[in-house]
């Protein structure tokens, strides 16, 4: 018997996960957070050298609370593998490697997912 | 009482119909030198060469058994011989020029080798000579507008040809169109109107073809006084989905193409079989049994289920052989993902029983014609399906596509010519076209009666089960009166929901149920008069052949009403010399 | 065997000449569960709606003609399935003529105006062109595209940038790959803002021809990083 790929079933366009749309969405945020991360990382180190500021180096309680938000680092680590994961499959294909739109976003999302999950462990102490 | 606000303009050649044989009307005539507006009836792309498989008979020598003898033989065997020969032999000698200026359009014809073509074998031919292309009717359709594009032809979206205005001495000036995305009428004076407006498929409860083609050309030629020929033979194909209800009637084809005898004429096709497992074909077609033709075929599966061995939603069961699921898969890839979509995965790979049921697809009658198109109505050339004679009683699977090509061109160049040659027109017959606007404008007036949908529908029924694939004396008899009773009685009482003029589909429905009953009368009366059985009209009181009528009906509307007369069929020895084209004409 | 359902279907009306704004109308419809979406707006068109305005021709995907937008994506209407809540709307970015019938007059100036016929640098010499098998079968893949405006519909970058869409990528991809065509198919990508594209596949996903215009554009700029081919030269 022929086991030639069927063409899709495409009646269900409007039921499944939209994954560029998605995708698009968390490069987007992703990006977005990361920039916003790098901006507040470079303007607080900064800020610490100004003595007027020195109270940050002592680490003001705002700053400790926030450090200690699990949740922010896995997050942030998400958003970083993910950005870079996505960009890279993105350049790929521009240089001749196709890959698989659903293989690809849940290869991407899931391996991003580690990063943020190895964060929660590492908080845990794990 | 305001007039009709008509807008005016005036053309060369003025063409309704954006199928294969309108726009290849519109290359032609345009590169002969005429100013070309095409009209279609919805978006451009709605229309029924759109939906074909895109099969292509043509002699094209890779086949060194074939001739276009043969081709012309094996299509007067189908017809049963009451073909318009003339015009079969034209098709059979220019079907593989057009199949190369498709190529060079840009179609790119399946191959076996950077030159040769593939062929593949069709219900009833004797040689294996069809071409095809993977993207079927949606490639052919495609590259020809794209040469409309780089000719600048225009083009009029959702522009519905309501009827063609004449003067008084019945010389065609031009065609009256319903703007329907605005609700303006418009009228374009012209040197030719060439109508390519399809079939009539949508007659029937059962089709295969698209919402537009409710007959609308072929019924403005009657009234404007042409002949038609052959009106009352309707091709059914033998299978189609069953489900869901948007797909229903939709073709499948023929059982040969689900058996290796796709490749080869005298293998096994895929076998048919009732309620009961009994292959019910080899009663009427031992011989070529499921690979017979469609007419034979469709009559086989519909007596089968009106006499209660189909399945429960209208259907028998057609069991395709899994062997050539990888060629069907390559060839057809549209057709495997339809069957997935609607059946399932097992009936994608062939490997299930897959139902089927009849349905109208293709309209065999049409207006007479002679080799160049022209009607006998001056002015007027008709080409595609709504013209008759070139399959006779039946059609060959893949033969639709080169008569689209062949006579669409034809058309082009003869309407060319005879826009050249006239000199009347411009805005003389506005006052006719104003009047015929009106006329069209009554049921936006009323503000009670019944909707053209329910009319539609009682239309499509009496069609489906007296003047379908079975028919008899008595029931067509029952259906003319009751198409007069629509006529004189239901016709003047129909209004519309809503008065807005912006894409009314109420108001175009109601402008085409003139047409409908006009071609449903034509269809019935003309098949009245014919006592016997031959291709695809069948009469259970009549049911076998009658040599003596071996002749063509030819019917024509005189003072409101339908005159029907026998006519012998047109040989090659008895063939009138038509007007020769202008030498110089290109194209 | 398909079981009867109930269904209820929102459909946007609007009749910009006459309504200040589009209104939201909701339908209960009594149907099947293998029915279309089409199945459903024709069954509303017939028994509750007569002066709904929608459109389709071929109703077996073929034609194209019946794209809408369906709780937010767009599809073919004759061959997405029936939901039991569906929100149906005309097909963005197009303007509307009258409720799900949109306006296609810039779609086809887009297909003039990028000359998709094979320009040529000899004539057709007649008979079959020299095509090789398998590209013949690519070329008539990319050939069964529809027209249906469902890709540059749910496109991210035609919503926000001069993007003229991935369908007219595709298109140019074809005449790209057509050894009959030398025109500079690349550059035409290019100025039609090609490189706008998000490489998000969503074309790809939504396309009911199975095609990706995505891939047509990667190729395209491969060949614009690596130098492909030279025919236009």
């Amino acid at each position: 018997m022929s086991k030639a790929t069927l063409p899709r079933n495409t009646t269900r366009q409007a039921e499944g996960l939209q994954y560029g749309d998605v995708a698009r969405t968390l490069h987007r945020f992703s990006g977005a957070a990361i920039i916003v991360f790098v901006l507040v990382h470079v303007i607080v180190q900064a800020v610490r050298q100004v003595p007027m500021f020195a109270a940050l180096n002592a680490g003001a309680p705002w700053l400790q609370t926030m450090q200690e938000q699990n949740w922010i680092h896995a997050i942030l680590f998400f958003c970083i593998a993910f950005h870079t994961l996505y960009g890279l499959k993105l350049l790929a294909g521009e240089l001749g490697f196709t890959i698989r739109y659903q293989t690809a976003f849940w290869g991407i999302v899931g391996v991003s997912a580690l990063f943020g999950l190895r964060e929660v462990l590492r908080y845990a102490g794990i | 009482m305001t007039k009709t606000e008509v807008f005016t303009e005036h053309v060369d050649v003025l063409i309704a119909g954006s199928g294969a044989a309108g726009m290849r009307a519109a290359i032609a005539a345009h590169d002969a030198g005429a100013k070309v507006v095409l009209l279609a009836k919805g978006p451009r792309r709605a229309n029924h060469t759109r939906m074909s498989g895109g099969r292509y008979n043509a002699v094209s020598g890779f086949n060194p058994a074939d001739s276009t003898d043969a081709f012309f033989r094996d299509t007067v065997d189908s017809g049963v011989g009451i073909n318009n020969y003339p015009l079969t032999r034209i098709l059979a000698d220019e079907a593989m020029d057009r199949a190369y200026d498709l190529e060079s359009y840009g179609l790119a014809w399946d191959r076996t080798e950077i030159k040769k073509y593939y062929m593949s074998m069709t219900g009833g031919g004797t040689f294996v000579r069809t071409l095809g292309s993977i993207d079927e009717g949606i490639g052919i359709t495609e590259v020809m507008l794209h040469q409309l594009h780089k000719r600048g032809i225009r083009i009029c979206d959702f522009h519905m040809l309501a009827d063609v205005v004449q003067d008084d001495s019945g010389r065609v000036t031009g065609g009256l169109a319903l703007d329907l995305s605005k609700g303006a009428w418009r009228y374009f004076s012209a040197g030719a109107v060439v109508i390519a407006t399809g079939g009539t498929s949508q007659l029937y409860e059962t089709s295969s073809g698209p919402a537009i083609n409710t007959g609308d050309g072929i019924a403005i030629a009657l009234r404007a006084g042409a002949e038609l020929v052959d009106i009352e033979f309707m091709q059914f194909i033998p299978i189609s989905f069953v489900y869901p209800p948007s797909a229903r009637g939709y073709t499948l084809i023929e059982p040969a193409h689900y058996g290796m005898r796709h490749f080869d004429p005298k293998a096994e096709p895929a076998h048919l079989l009732n309620t009961k497992g009994e292959r019910f074909v080899l009663k009427h077609d031992p011989v070529r049994r499921e690979g017979s033709t469609r007419d034979i075929l469709a009559r086989a599966i519909m007596l089968e289920i009106l006499e209660g061995r189909g399945t429960p939603e209208g259907g028998v069961l057609m069991h395709p052989d899994p062997q050539v699921f990888d060629a069907f898969l390559k060839e057809r890839p549209i057709y495997i993902k339809r069957l997935l979509e609607n059946y399932g995965e097992g009936h994608a790979r062939l490997q299930e029983p897959i139902q089927v049921t009849p349905s109208a697809l293709y309209t065999l009658g049409g207006v007479r014609i002679d080799p160049w198109c022209r009607c006998n109505v001056p002015g007027l050339l008709v080409s595609g399906e709504a013209a008759g004679g070139v399959h006779g009683a039946n059609r060959l699977g893949g033969s639709s596509m080169p008569d689209i090509q062949v006579f669409g061109r034809r058309a082009g160049i003869a309407a060319a010519e005879d826009a050249r040659e006239y000199a009347g027109g411009g805005a003389a017959q506005l006052d006719k076209a104003r009047a015929r606007a009106a006329a069209l404008e009554a049921c936006m007036q009323r503000n009670d009666g019944v909707r053209p949908p329910d009319i539609k529908k009682r239309i499509q029924k009496l069609m489906w089960d007296h003047v379908g694939l079975v028919r008899s004396g008595a029931k067509l008899t029952e259906t003319l009166a009751a198409f007069r009773s629509l006529r004189e009685h239901v016709l003047p009482t129909v209004k519309v929901t809503n008065k807005s003029r912006v894409l009314n589909r109420e108001w175009m429905e109601f402008l085409e149920l003139e047409n409908l009953l006009d071609i449903g009368e034509a269809m019935a009366a003309s098949s009245l008069q014919r006592p016997e059985t031959r291709g695809a009209h069948y009469r259970t009181d009549f049911p076998a052949l009658d040599s003596n009528w071996t002749a063509n009906l030819i019917v024509r509307r005189h003072a409101g009403q339908l005159q029907v007369e026998k006519k012998a069929v047109v040989t090659l020895e008895k063939a009138v010399p038509a007007r020769e084209k202008i030498a110089g004409a290109i194209a | 065997m398909p079981t009867d359902i109930k269904m209820r279907a929102e459909i946007r009306r609007y009749d910009p000449s006459v309504d200040a704004e589009p209104h939201y109308e909701t339908f209960e419809v009594a149907g099947q569960d293998n029915w279309r979406v089409l199945d459903v707006i024709r069954s509303i068109y017939e028994r509750q709606a007569g002066d709904l305005a929608y459109q389709f021709a071929c109703r077996v995907g073929r034609c194209g003609t019946c794209a809408v937008k369906v709780n937010g994506v767009p599809v073919l209407a004759c061959q997405e399935r029936c939901k039991p809540e569906m929100k149906i709307e005309p097909l963005t970015p197009f303007p509307v003529l009258r409720d799900l019938v949109v306006d296609r007059s810039e779609i086809e100036a887009r297909y003039e105006q990028h000359a998709y016929a094979p320009q040529r640098k000899t004539e057709y010499a007649g008979g079959p062109e020299p095509i090789d098998p398998l590209l013949a079968e690519d070329l008539c893949h990319k050939g069964s595209c529809l027209a249906c405006m469902v890709c540059v519909s749910g496109c991210p970058a035609v919503e926000e940038r001069a993007f003229d869409g991935p369908a007219f990528m595709l298109k140019l991809r074809h005449m790209a790959e057509h050894p009959a065509d030398s025109g500079n198919r690349l550059e035409q990508a290019i100025d039609a803002g090609m490189l706008e594209c998000f490489g998000c596949d969503l074309c790809t996903q939504l396309c009911p021809a199975d095609l990706s215009p995505a891939q047509a554009i990667r190729d395209f700029r491969r060949d614009m990083i690596f130098g492909g081919s030279k025919k236009h030269e």
